[in-house]
């Protein structure tokens, strides 16, 4: 924290988190005022839900007819009766976060419960983590989850992120894939419309590791995604993908920082971003390449598309590079609708709603088709295909 | 069938005037040829038929079987009948051609109150007809004419056609971009699709293509207005005596 920072006055929300929040003048938050937009004093913890709700909330969830290895978090802490645990190793406590940031001491100020989940060898089932949280009055809550995927172990790994009611989540999520693991990630971010959802998730790589990673952001009113990719071994490859489907007045905000401190690693990071009314997204995508990290291969790209006049998107992508010998670049690119393919297809007798729905989800789709679990991917078709219509109603 | 009558239309950024009167009637069972210079209006008359945006009708109507097609959406005139074969068909990365040719199908069954057709019903009608056109099953598996060669895209568009079974046929231009084996294809298909009850107008620079589709009436078009009309003996003409002629009179 600066010190201007922990000198200035508290607001009563920052009073309440037990945490100051970042000003606009912090490079990283330039287009997320989290100061001037949490105004809201959450209580610290959301407390005990209701069980009943609970488990409707489990039924109603998007991924509920996929067979997957469910854990559930409400409220942010582990709750054992909705999960299926059998044969998972599991502990309680998690190491520290790498990056001492502002959504990490908040991390610790709301006394998330950490736990750890050690996989060796290949899963039998993906693990769906399912975070939910429900809050009758404002109220903050933090999860903290370490997975730690062993040398040679692979892991299809999903979270899902939903809730009811006005509330602030503050999951931070750190994995360590070791040499040669593979893990295939998918983060649903399906928050409430009322929610503040402020996510840190940190990710480190072994030798040959590999990862695929894909984060869908689609919930919440504000969204800000803390992400960091370290490889600290060689030959590691990772890709890591992103779709915004945002509408109303959402706002999201992603800082993807990929660090490359060895050489000979790979890394590719895609972002497909839909904006709608209102709707602001934020991509800062940030490489950096350590004077050792010779042969490495990074590159990165934003793509928006925007469906209103007072839709915007932002990309900051930022290359930091210390060695001579890699190959490194970035690219972005933002428009609307192309009227020509509108044209075309409402030729064809495909109304335009549905015309629109089509090149929505055709656009989206590219970052889908990485994703590697079939009945995952139907998931999010249906969902980007049904986005249009879902978020006016 | 198709009734056009005095149809005026300009641009509407620049302004400019490009239709000028233009008057045709196309009856059910008749094919006609449109033939004309370059810039005498023929894909602005496609266009504003199928209702592609950025023109404005300043005056005259435009009827498909007594219905006012400029008043509607354009998939509201594809549900009454009408398809417009693109000069330059559309790249739609991302959309999977058979997807497309569903929704489109069932789209418009919808609105004319038929019942939509099952997958495998669908599956077996695409299959049938795409034999006859020599378009694979692989080119179905790409998105929307994405990869396509000129010939491969000329096919899909006559698939598309064959498919969706319109009332109102607007080729525009098939034969540009095609050798002689690939219009022969493009022409059988078109000629499959002739019927009683349905109507043509081939659009096209050449007469090459009229030898194989043949026309029961020839129009020449120059400056937005169809300036002469014949029989199919018409097009021979002005393949031996070129458009001079008509562009200086008309202007």
């Amino acid at each position: 924290m600066t010190s201007a920072a922990a000198t200035a006055v508290l607001t009563p929300a920052e009073m309440a988190i037990g945490t100051p929040l970042p000003t606009r003048r912090q490079e990283d938050w330039k287009w997320t005022d989290l100061r001037r937009r949490i105004e809201t004093p959450y209580a610290r913890g959301a407390g005990v839900a209701d069980p009943s709700r609970v488990a409707r909330l489990i039924a109603a969830d998007p991924l509920a007819k996929l067979p997957l290895r469910r854990v559930v978090f409400v409220n942010g802490v582990l709750d054992r009766s909705h999960s299926d645990l059998t044969g998972l190793a599991l502990k309680d406590g998690a190491p520290a976060l790498a990056e001492a940031e502002w959504l990490a001491a908040m991390n610790t100020t709301l006394e998330a419960q950490p736990v750890t989940f050690t996989v060796s060898g290949t899963a039998d089932r993906p693990l769906h983590l399912m975070f939910l949280t429900l809050a009758d009055a404002p109220a903050a809550a933090g999860a903290r989850v370490h997975i730690d995927v062993a040398e040679g172990a692979s892991l299809q790994f999903i979270e899902s992120h939903r809730g009811i009611g006005a509330y602030l989540a503050n999951p931070a999520l750190t994995i360590q894939l070791g040499k040669g693991a593979r893990m295939d990630r998918a983060k649903l971010e399906l928050e409430g419309a009322e929610a503040t959802h402020l996510a840190v998730a940190e990710l480190t790589l072994a030798a040959d590791a590999v990862l695929r990673d894909f984060t869908l952001t689609s919930g919440a009113a504000l969204n800000r995604q803390n992400g960091r990719i370290t490889f600290a071994g060689e030959g590691a490859d990772a890709r890591v993908t992103g779709a915004y489907l945002l509408g109303g007045a959402q706002h999201a905000d992603t800082r993807l920082v990929v660090d490359h401190q060895v050489p000979r690693c790979l890394s590719r990071e895609v972002f497909k971003c839909v904006m709608d009314g209102d709707a602001r997204g934020v991509f800062q995508g940030k490489v950096i390449v350590a004077p050792d990290a010779q042969k490495t291969d990074g590159k990165q790209s934003s793509h928006a598309l925007l469906l209103s006049e007072r839709a915007e998107f932002d990309a900051k992508p930022e290359l930091e590079i210390y060695a001579d010998d890699v190959v490194c670049g970035h690219g972005a690119t933002s428009g609307d609708l192309d009227h020509d393919h509108m044209f075309y297809l409402m030729s064809r007798g495909i109304p335009q709603a549905e015309a629109k729905a089509m090149l929505i989800a055709a656009f989206v789709g590219e970052v889908f088709d990485g994703v590697d679990h079939e009945g995952l991917r139907d998931v999010l078709t249906a969902f980007a295909q049904n986005w249009l219509t879902a978020h006016k109603s | 069938m198709l009734d056009i009558k005095n149809l005026h239309v300009k641009l509407e950024d620049e302004g400019r005037e490009i239709l000028k009167g233009l008057t045709l009637s196309v009856k059910p069972g008749e094919v006609h040829a449109i033939m004309g210079p370059n810039g005498s209006g023929k894909s602005t008359l496609s266009y504003v038929l199928a209702g592609r945006e950025g023109y404005e009708v300043t005056d005259g109507t435009a009827t498909l079987k007594g219905e006012d097609l400029l008043a509607l959406e354009p998939n509201e005139r594809a549900a009454k009948g009408l398809f417009l074969a693109f000069q330059y068909p559309i790249e739609i990365p991302g959309v999977a051609t058979m997807q497309f040719l569903k929704v489109a199908l069932n789209a418009q069954r919808k609105a004319r109150g038929e019942k939509e057709l099952s997958v495998p019903e669908f599956m077996r009608l695409v299959k049938d007809k795409a034999q006859q056109l020599n378009v694979t099953q692989e080119m179905l598996k790409r998105p929307v004419n994405v990869g396509f060669s000129g010939g491969e895209k000329k096919r899909a568009e006559i698939l598309q056609m064959a498919v969706l079974e319109p009332k109102l046929c607007i080729l525009d231009e098939t034969d540009s971009g095609l050798d002689i084996d690939a219009l022969r294809v493009v022409a059988e298909g078109v000629n499959a699709l002739r019927a009683p009850d349905r109507a043509m107008v081939v659009i096209t620079h050449y007469q090459r293509l009229l030898d194989y589709i043949v026309p029961d009436v020839v129009h020449v078009m120059a400056n937005g207005r169809i300036v002469r009309t014949g029989g199919k003996e018409l097009a021979r003409e002005l393949e031996a005596k070129g458009y001079a002629e008509y562009v200086e009179a008309a202007e």
